[in-house]
């Protein structure tokens, strides 16, 4: 049991992984330009914005839930966060916090309603996502703050070391919590648990309310990270951030081998799901592939995914059986 | 995952315990109803033109093309599934009928039904993939919703078909008694059919017991892959509709006319079924509080327009707006328990 | 802070300060854009200016709160309930709203297509708007100028489903074509409307290509927002640029010498004259069939709202360019399109 488990883990992102090196080593042959350090560059912060992005849908995920307000979180705090900046001279570092509550709080409201109530999550998000898109909006008016500080913006601009940029550094963070949050802390364990199977979870003893909510603050605090960090990125504070997470951040846990019912996750494979994407977003760029087509290689691309992870589950179902 | 008693014994009524008058009283869609009345009531005293015949006419019209678009949803959440691709195959369709109407020269009568055929064959590519692959439809849909749409621009070059018969338009301009849409009252007649199919027919039954709970109907003898196919098919049918509804109401067949990737049609998909009582996780349907649903968010929509509460704002009202009518619905049914209606 | 108090004192229901709906003596424009984007920010101060300049019952700026066929079309039928009479509409299709303005035309009303056009044939009075083409190639000009005559370019450019992007497309081809060979345009990246797709695909454009490529030419606000960015990110003032309208980073970085200019349009002047024109033609005045229309591929009934280049020597005082333009088409408009008693 303990054996195959650890194999589901390793099976979990060594597919992602080595297709990402393979689409490298292959585009890099037809553009040498695509390894040269500006480019990297340009990929990392791509990656590292896109990666905590789907890890706030992942947390979510791994409870067996979807969060259809992730995107509407990170505009709303990356708004809030240029605004009490450029109108109230706050200086970044407590505009930081200040959006990391408001990430946090929307998140754990969020959460609350859905474990108190026993309302679908996916009815419950989807009125979150209108009302702090509402709220976004109304606060804007759809006009972006340009209001960024100098500081803010060679956060997203200028690289820590070579051709990595310092946006890794909030990606790595979050990447490392969120995999010590499912290995070794308690409250991982529980989501996976609930996700898993929530009556039994609810049998041991675990408090389901709690954990739920727990589980959406954390989930609004990465999208709360990810809006800052585009705005560091885009040098603006736009009412539209986020507007089009939604695909990808489902995509990018889906490829990584997560399964959508909850109780399984993998945040190695999500990265890798996340580099691929940022791989193809580029490639077809960079081959100057009709733009008409785009959308029809994101469709295949998660069917394929979901392929892939169906025959890995069959094999593994196979494996537990020859095992048991 | 559901409790069998209870989602059994939504769709088999007569098996329900307590008075029939109370029950109505707490119903979903009565609640619905009285919302609409004192809204619809305080716009007409508010607002001057309010109650005019061209306000009256745009709001039917606007009632009628929704509802279709939130029974097109319904018809899979029955099963607990759902479409994001909904708004996708509207526009296909839509852009289908344009081309048999405009470069095939196809009559209308033809055309139309042909569209709609379309709109089931990709529910039917829906359906089918869902069920032969196991993953849930949430997933599928989100990749075919990309992939329809994306082969239709492909196809398209992103062109309109504008010069359809002038019929077309002139039925998304038609009134009835000076105010009321035609495109309503066609999609009444479609209610109605639909709680004919789903009360009196077989496979209605079977889809409704499907849903509920699928182990229990396979027992039962019932072929759920099939079941939950031809909800899928209905829904692309449905969805077909809705689009040829639009483009009646635009007088051509647009490819953005349900925008990106056809997104803007997921929330009213959404909102008026659920706000309407069908429940999520299958089972149970209600195609008078998806009706209801609908007339509720466009007449609030409306009276917000006309107050000039401003543009903005008016997305986080709807916003609002769905939570306390989940939460609504939610006490209610707790009433319902404790009083062991349910 | 303003709009919290106006949907507080809405939900009272009590504050529906409506005008009777269809005042005869009244000009009541509303100025409608198909979504919110920045380039309509000017027309809320045209529509302000040109209701107190000409005594107009309205002139209000009214935003679908998102870019959305529908949104808009339920937009203008409830400003039509409201009483409004007189349209400038930016049409979020070019041939979709041709059936909200019928019906416009149908309850008494008139429109003008402004900043974009209608298709023909269309019951919008006339078009109005820049004429996208002729921008695309001036500024293509002026980049070739810059880039001393010959080199490479690539062009970014918004969303496909916009008629005006293949005209922006086919200008700047013919502007390099003029140069017989000295000048190619290399690469056209097109449909990045938002700004994290602007910036991820052009950055990953520039990263790869930055030394095969000697201008930059954009013809859409978002892309020209993020090369400016880029450009000033990558401290690159070899690549030469230019713009297209007037967006703070674009200004700022001209002023820096990372673009060499920008393209600008004249929003503020089409919401302006549009409300002119519409209260003259609610008062006694016709438009004349032989005006001198042009054309384009969408309409036969053009009206040029005029575009100006602004290099780093004029960036301040742009506005003014826009003004004295605006004030040459007004002085000649009437005379020229329209018959009045």
């Amino acid at each position: 049991m303990a054996l195959s488990f650890t194999r589901i883990f390793d099976n979990d992102w060594v597919g992602p992984g080595l297709v990402s090196l393979a689409a490298i080593i292959g585009i890099s042959i037809f553009q040498p330009s695509f390894l040269s350090p500006f480019n990297i560059f340009v990929l990392l912060s791509a990656i590292s914005v896109n990666m905590v992005i789907a890890l706030g849908q992942l947390v979510i995920i791994a409870i067996g839930q979807m969060n259809l307000a992730l995107g509407a979180f990170g505009g709303l705090v990356a708004i809030c966060f240029v605004a009490i900046m450029e109108l109230y001279g706050v200086p970044p570092i407590l505009a930081t916090v200040i959006g990391l509550a408001i990430g946090a709080l929307a998140g754990g409201l969020t959460g609350f309603v859905i474990a108190r109530t026993g309302i679908s999550a996916f009815i419950i998000t989807l009125a979150g996502l209108q009302i702090f898109k509402g709220i976004n909006l109304g606060i804007t008016e759809a006009q972006p703050f340009y209001g960024v500080p100098q500081s803010v913006k060679d956060f997203g601009n200028l690289s820590m070391l070579g051709p990595i940029p310092w946006l890794v550094l909030p990606m790595i963070i979050a990447s490392l919590g969120m995999w010590y949050l499912f290995a070794r802390l308690r409250i991982g364990r529980y989501i996976l648990a609930i996700g898993g199977n929530r009556t039994a979870a609810e049998l041991s003893g675990i408090n389901v309310t709690a954990t739920i909510i727990w589980a959406h603050a954390i989930s609004g605090l990465l999208a709360a990270i990810a809006g800052m960090m585009l705005v560091a990125r885009l040098q603006i504070g736009q009412p539209t951030i986020g507007d089009d997470w939604l695909i990808s951040s489902f995509a990018a846990p889906v490829i990584g081998g997560a399964v959508l019912a909850g109780g399984h996750v993998s945040v190695a494979g999500t990265f890798f799901g996340v580099v691929i994407i940022a791989i193809i977003t580029q490639a077809l760029v960079l081959f100057a592939i009709d733009p008409f087509v785009v959308q029809i290689v994101l469709g295949g691309l998660i069917l394929w995914a979901v392929g892939i992870n169906r025959l890995r589950e069959l094999r593994v179902a196979k494996f537990n059986a020859r095992t048991a | 995952m559901t409790d069998t008693l209870h989602a059994t014994d939504n769709f088999m009524p007569e098996q329900r315990r307590g008075s029939a008058v109370m029950r109505l009283a707490l119903s979903n869609e009565l609640g619905l109803a009285v919302l609409i009345a004192i809204a619809f009531g305080a716009f007409a005293i508010t607002l001057p033109g309010f109650t005019s015949p061209f306000s009256l006419f745009t709001i039917g019209r606007q009632i009628g093309i929704d509802t279709m678009i939130g029974l097109a949803m319904m018809a899979v959440i029955v099963t607990g599934g759902l479409d994001l691709s909904v708004g996708a195959i509207g526009v296909c369709a839509a852009m289908v009928f344009g081309f048999l109407a405009q470069k095939m020269g196809i009559p209308l009568p033809l055309a139309a039904p042909g569209a709609i055929l379309f709109g089931a064959v990709l529910g039917f590519i829906n359906g089918y993939t869902v069920v032969r692959s196991g993953v849930h439809s949430f997933i599928i849909t989100l990749a075919s919703m990309s992939i329809f749409f994306g082969v239709m621009i492909f196809l398209t070059q992103a062109q309109s078909f504008n010069e359809l018969p002038a019929s077309v338009q002139a039925l998304g301009k038609l009134r009835v008694g000076g105010m009321v849409s035609v495109l309503l009252l066609i999609t009444l007649a479609v209610c109605a059919a639909l709680s004919i199919f789903y009360r009196y027919t077989v496979l209605g039954r079977q889809m409704l017991a499907a849903g509920a709970n699928p182990r229990a109907a396979e027992l039962s003898g019932i072929r759920t892959g099939r079941v939950i196919i031809s909800c899928h098919m209905l829904t692309g049918a449905l969805a077909a509709f809705a689009g040829l509804m639009l483009t009646a109401r635009t007088g051509a067949a647009v490819p953005s006319m349900a925008g990106h990737l056809g997104q803007d049609w997921l929330l009213p998909a959404f909102l008026a079924p659920v706000l309407g009582g069908t429940l999520l996780s299958g089972g149970r349907v209600s195609v008078v509080g998806t009706l209801l649903g609908a007339t509720f968010v466009t007449i609030m929509t409306s009276g917000l327009l006309l107050m000039r509460v401003g543009e903005f704002w008016i997305l986080a009202c709807l916003g609002l707006m769905l939570l306390l009518a989940v939460l609504a619905d939610r006490f209610r049914q707790q009433v319902l328990r404790a009083r062991g209606m349910i | 802070m303003k709009t919290i108090a106006k949907l507080a004192c809405a939900l009272g229901f009590g504050a529906a300060a409506l005008s009777p709906a269809f005042a005869e003596t009244d000009t009541k424009v509303a100025l409608v854009p198909g979504g919110p984007h920045p380039y309509f920010a000017a027309w809320e101060q045209a529509g302000a200016d040109a209701m107190k300049d000409f005594n107009l019952g309205a002139g209000d700026y009214r935003v679908p709160q998102k870019w959305e066929l529908a949104q808009q079309s339920q937009l203008l039928e409830s400003l039509l309930t409201q009483g409004y009479n007189s349209f400038l509409i930016f049409p979020g299709d070019a041939v979709g709203t041709n059936s909200v303005v019928s019906e416009i035309v149908e309850n008494g009303g008139q429109a003008i297509a402004t900043a974009g056009c209608l298709k023909d044939p269309t019951p919008a009075l006339f078009c109005m708007g820049t004429d996208t083409g002729n921008s695309a190639y001036l500024g293509t000009k002026e980049l070739i100028k810059a880039m001393g005559g010959k080199g490479r370019i690539a062009h970014f450019t918004g969303f496909l489903v916009d008629p005006n992007t293949q005209l922006r497309i086919d200008a700047v081809q013919k502007a390099a074509d003029e140069t017989n060979g000295a000048v190619t345009v290399v690469q056209v990246i097109a449909d990045i409307d938002a700004p994290q797709p602007a910036e991820e695909k052009i950055n990953a454009y520039l990263a790869a290509n930055a030394a095969n490529v000697d201008g930059i030419v954009t013809t859409a606000w978002v892309p020209a927002v993020t090369a400016a960015n880029s450009l000033r990110k990558i401290g690159d003032k070899r690549i030469k640029m230019v713009g297209i309208d007037h967006d703070e980073v674009v200004l700022a970085a001209i002023k820096d010498g990372f673009v060499n200019g920008t393209m600008l349009q004249n929003p503020y002047g089409q919401g302006y004259l549009g409300s002119y024109v519409l209260d003259k033609l609610r008062h006694g005045c016709t438009l004349k069939e032989d005006a001198p229309w042009k054309s384009n591929a969408l309409t036969a009934k053009f009206v040029d709202s005029g575009t100006v280049f602004v290099d780093a020597s004029t960036a301040d005082t742009y506005v003014d360019a826009m003004r004295g333009i605006t004030k040459d088409i007004l002085a000649t408009f009437e005379k020229d399109y329209m018959n009045c008693q």
